[in-house]
């Protein structure tokens, strides 16, 4: 008896040092110094980084460490600390925008109520569809960051060489025509997509449209005629041969290296990638708004954004809060961020800077941002809902289908069939 | 030294809290969460519904659909292509053995994605393939976008990864068999192909039934080629359990429902292992 004691005693023992291991330390330590801890990715932890250069000259006792950890790792680190309860999380996380609602959804309580520590104060410096977007029964549970107006980033060579002026292109329709005038005269392809793995441009047509995956309701609006209208659109330039079928993230950048699309339709975070990696074509580039569905109709689309939450289970949560309040509400911060690192903002008032009516060298002296920030006013919000992962799956099917010969409303009304029976949600009738 | 009765468990404590902590907790929270549900963030019990759900759900039959035909176009293909490279490895006339093994077993050590993404660059719609058959005059093949052609690049890709490391496995058997047999046939005027057939297999049919089983286990689980090569698409086309299993959990946060298709891939896996066994297996 008395052995199996010591047995059960060391298991005890072992199994408590295992546990050990997984709870770090918390709060602040004696001296008063905080350290916060955030998880993003890319250009973005530098942004962080500097701005918390900026916000140690009133608040000498605050750091961050920034982990860079890919995407992708971010949302499986948070779901999966999440899922356990708040377990080996930072105080505050990069997420995009069109992931926000789910993440509230799967857990309500993970996330700080950020009305609940002042942020609503900051509503109007925003612009209507970010506001939408970070927040949930009208408190904000997200800080908005940056945005990314839609636009055609174009080859002014390509252009020139096939004879076709940009300002005349104000319709789908007419960007159709330039784009077979190109393609017979330089051989090179009007757009280019990763046809059976991503629909960003159909996304951005849906956003110019008025529409979305969804309704504001929830209900699903895929079979929606205007939703219809803007795949018949994708395949009219699939079935033409003016839609170079790029593999992935890379394929498209190296499209656009390589001059093999006279355009890419993106939102205004392209512009890092572009100055970045097409280097040798400086003063080449030129951007224009997405062609409308009809003449005077919304060219106004955005794709892409995201979005600073703070975690409920952070010892740090108002320190936190009060440097991402700084982040995101203060002009120079996000003025810097926009020069140093080209993320767009979405605060209105930094659109004051000098920076929005400067002439882009990259960009044959275009003031890009410029064409951007009036852009800005007029996005209609997507309504992304807690689904978005499945509707995102659900439309890739249907335009993969419709590039493999399928009827654009058959592969649509088949796509909002399987939503509806995935989501449980109400499919709207047309 | 008096022998003390709980020394050894001292010695297999931390590899078994290892094993509880990571493999045994998880493997029986998983089959209690395959009952749940999450409604509001709480993991709530909704009885069979789960398992109700899934012969309603179109996607996870298309999944069970795609995998099993990538199971019983490739396992045999695989099976049959690394016996013959095995037997051929065998054979006393070749010369550079060690070389053609290296080559063949390759692949084998190679990293998934590293490989994965390699042959997405190949396949491409202008990529190194569609180039070398342009070039012979026939057409551009839709390797990774066609519903026919996606399912024969995975074939391909897995087929390629696994044929070599089968082929090691037949080969080691190989060399157990006694040449008695082969002599004895030799007297006998049998040709090279019956010697194949009727030595060769019969004598290796434990080990091909091993292999077998290891493909059949490991083809359930596919995940990595579907994953990099084309993402399941396209439109479901070559989504496999182990990627749907995957969406489920991670991308749409339903992890109930994920630990469910968890449980089937262990049913399927249990009965296929018990069929083989059964079909081809001896009584030990």
């Amino acid at each position: 008896m008395k052995k199996f004691k010591i047995i059960v005693l060391m298991i005890m023992a072992l199994s408590l040092f295992v546990v050990g291991c997984s709870s770090s330390d918390e709060g602040s330590s004696e001296d008063g110094k905080v350290e916060l801890v955030a998880w993003a990715w890319n250009v973005n932890v530098g942004a962080l980084e500097d701005a918390m250069t900026m916000y140690q000259e009133e608040n000498p006792n605050i750091s961050i460490k920034v982990e860079d950890i890919g995407r992708s790792d971010v949302y499986d680190k948070l779901s999966t600390g999440l899922a356990a309860g708040g377990v080996g999380l930072p105080d505050i996380v990069l997420v995009e925008d069109d992931r926000i609602q789910s993440y509230l959804e799967a857990f309500p309580k993970g996330f700080a109520n950020l009305s609940e520590l002042g942020f609503d104060q900051h509503k109007q410096n925003f612009p209507n569809f970010k506001n939408e977007l970070a927040s949930l029964n009208d408190s904000y549970y997200a800080m908005p960051f940056d945005a990314g107006p839609g636009g055609m980033f174009y080859r002014r060579s390509i252009f020139n060489e096939a004879g076709v002026d940009v300002d005349s292109i104000e319709t789908w329709d007419d960007f159709f025509e330039a784009g077979k005038e190109i393609k017979e005269k330089t051989g090179v392809y009007a757009m280019s997509l990763d046809k059976f793995k991503d629909d960003p441009t159909f996304r951005m047509m849906l956003n110019q449209l008025g529409i979305f995956y969804f309704d504001e309701a929830g209900n699903i609006d895929l079979t929606h005629p205007k939703a219809v209208q803007a795949m018949e659109m994708i395949k009219k330039f699939g079935e033409a041969d003016l839609i170079k079928d790029v593999d992935g993230w890379n394929g498209t950048v190296s499209a656009t290296v390589d001059g093999s699309t006279a355009a890419i339709p993106f939102g205004a975070w392209y512009y890092g990638t572009i100055i970045d990696q097409a280097k040798d074509t400086a003063g080449d580039w030129g951007v224009f708004l997405l062609p409308a569905f009809e003449e005077g109709g919304n060219r106004a689309s955005n794709l892409g954004g995201s979005s600073f939450m703070v975690l409920e289970a952070s010892k740090k949560k108002q320190a936190a809060y009060e440097f991402m309040e700084f982040f995101t509400t203060e002009s120079d911060v996000q003025i810097m961020a926009m020069k140093d690192y080209g993320l767009f903002p979405s605060l209105s008032s930094a659109y004051e800077a000098d920076i929005f009516t400067e002439e882009i060298e990259f960009f044959g002296n275009q003031p890009i941002w410029k064409l951007f920030a009036d852009e800005m006013a007029d996005v209609e919000t997507p309504y992304f809902t807690k689904d978005f992962s499945i509707g995102l799956d659900e439309a890739i099917k249907a335009q993969a289908s419709v590039f493999n010969g399928e009827d654009p409303a058959t592969a649509l009304q088949e796509s909002a069939n399987r939503l509806a029976d995935r989501t449980e949600r109400e499919l709207n009738q047309y | 030294m008096k022998n003390k009765a709980y020394v050894p468990y001292f010695f297999i404590a931390p590899a078994v809290i290892l094993f509880s902590v990571f493999m045994l907790y998880p493997i029986l929270y998983s089959f209690v969460m395959s009952f749940q549900t999450s409604v509001g963030g709480i993991m709530e019990f909704n009885g069979i519904e789960n398992y109700k759900r899934l012969f309603s759900d179109e996607i996870f039959l298309k999944a069970l659909k795609n995998t099993f035909i990538l199971l019983i176009i490739q396992v045999p293909i695989m099976i049959f292509l690394a016996l013959v490279l095995a037997n051929l490895l065998n054979s006393s006339i070749l010369k550079f053995k060690g070389l053609f093994r290296v080559t063949f077993f390759l692949p084998a050590v190679t990293s998934l994605v590293a490989y994965s993404i390699i042959f997405s660059i190949m396949l491409m719609n202008d990529g190194v393939i569609n180039q070398v058959l342009m070039s012979l005059g026939f057409g551009a093949i839709p390797w990774l976008s066609d519903p026919f052609w996606a399912k024969a690049s995975l074939v391909l890709a897995i087929t390629w990864r696994w044929c070599g490391y089968n082929m090691i496995i037949f080969l080691a058997a190989l060399q157990n068999i006694p040449d008695q047999l082969y002599e004895a046939a030799d007297i006998d005027g049998a040709s090279r192909f019956r010697q194949f057939f009727s030595i060769t297999i019969p004598q290796l049919k434990p080990v091909i039934l091993f292999s077998a089983v290891l493909s059949t286990i490991g083809t359930l689980q596919l995940f990595d080629e579907p994953y990099t090569l084309t993402e399941g698409g396209p439109s479901d086309e070559t989504l496999t359990i182990g990627m749907y299993l995957y969406q489920t959990g991670f991308r749409y946060f339903d992890f109930g429902y994920a630990s469910t298709i968890a449980y089937v891939i262990v049913i399927l896996v249990a009965i296929m292992t018990y069929f083989q066994f059964k079909i081809a297996g001896d009584s030990e």
